[in-house]
């Protein structure tokens, strides 16, 4: 399993076991979860904790675009990509 | 619309008499000794852990100091978005009523600011950085007014029992007993407005939302107020304090059944209201 997989099989299983209601086969790489409410903006701070602590490196919320939190992808590319490559 | 004018007119008087000028007030030491307790040792965030009950007396008292750090910052956090809102309302159509208080309001929060500023970054050199992020959404009519100042309440509520707890607690070192005691006095009547100003609001906008929003509305307070605690367990803290494993320390701190405990008693006079007034539909789970 490469790094990728990793990080995006956790951002997946951490989605679902935050939202409590969503199945695993119901969330893709590309599902709107700030748009479908999968995660709510009071969830959001929860989600740079566990991204922080994935990638071990600290984020700064007000450098942060619209969007990064779009869907897994967008996650993946904004915080791991650079990285990871 | 509101009608607590009696109330209101107490607490301007109240606000002129007790007005300071926050920078000859309190008089900041060029340097201070970590050697002593910055915050009560019972409130810091891994109080009754395992993580805390590993570290030597001297490693504790570190703690406090970032403890503190972070207390300071999340209020500075808080304030500034409160400021802005408070701004935002200030001579709005239908605010007459509030709109002296306000003044006094946003003069006191910006004071506090300066307080918890000037110990931040007079000490540690440093604000620890809000997480929180909000995205923008549909409000029915009153629901967004209503949400800023029901937030704005829980916020200060849980402050106010630390603010109360430390002003008191001779272990604590004198400036940060101090700065305390300056937020509580002011806090104490931002609380009588913010429960006021929040009941009234409730009561007069939620009876034209549908049952969907009202819902929607008790669950999103429900869901701020287990927010609202988060950001008393900051791993930055925890690292600045030479712990290792920061964000596993912070994990289990926070399910930790002690910090449960604490966060419920903290909560309670809170809750109670917010219950006791239909604006939450059952007792968070903290």
């Amino acid at each position: 399993m490469t790094r990728e997989t990793e990080i995006r099989d956790a951002l997946r299983a951490w989605i679902v076991k935050t939202n409590g209601k969503i199945q695993p086969d119901q969330l893709d790489d590309e599902t709107p979860i700030i748009e479908r409410r999968i995660i709510t903006s009071l969830q959001v701070m929860d989600l740079i904790l566990f991204l922080e602590k994935l990638s071990n490196r600290s984020i700064e919320v007000d450098t942060l675009k619209v969007g990064v939190f779009k869907n897994i992808n967008a996650i993946y590319n904004a915080f791991f990509a650079s990285v990871i490559e | 619309m509101i009608g607590f004018d009696k109330t209101l007119r107490k607490l301007c008087d109240a606000s002129v008499r007790d007005y300071i000028n926050p920078y000859d007030h309190i008089d900041w030491p060029e340097s201070i000794d970590f050697d002593q307790w910055f915050m009560s040792p019972e409130l810091i965030s891994l109080y009754g852990t395992e993580a805390y009950d590993k570290l030597t007396d001297a490693e504790k008292k570190k703690l406090s100091f970032y403890e503190a750090v972070n207390f300071f910052s999340l209020n500075i956090n808080g304030e500034k978005s409160l400021v802005q809102g408070l701004a935002e309302r200030l001579y709005k159509r239908n605010n007459d009523e509030i709109n002296n208080y306000l003044h006094h309001f946003l003069d006191e929060e910006n004071k506090h600011m300066v307080y918890f500023g000037q110990f931040c970054t007079r000490y540690a050199a440093k604000i620890y950085p809000d997480k929180k992020m909000y995205f923008p959404r549909e409000y029915e009519p009153g629901e967004q007014d209503f949400l800023f100042f029901a937030k704005v309440l829980v916020f200060e509520e849980i402050v106010d029992v630390y603010n109360v707890a430390m002003s008191r607690d001779e272990r604590v070192m004198p400036l940060a007993r101090q700065i305390n005691l300056l937020h509580h006095r002011d806090e104490a009547r931002h609380l009588v407005f913010g429960r006021q100003v929040v009941k009234d609001l409730f009561n007069s906008r939620s009876s034209g939302w549908p049952t969907e929003t009202k819902q929607r509305v008790q669950d999103y307070l429900n869901s701020y107020l287990c927010a609202a605690w988060k950001e008393y367990y900051n791993p930055e803290v925890y690292r600045d304090a030479g712990i290792e494993d920061p964000y596993e320390v912070q994990e289990s701190a926070y399910e930790n059944c002690n910090a449960r405990e604490h966060r419920k008693r903290v909560s309670e006079g809170c809750v109670r209201y917010l219950l006791k007034n239909g604006m939450l539909r059952e007792e968070p789970a903290l």
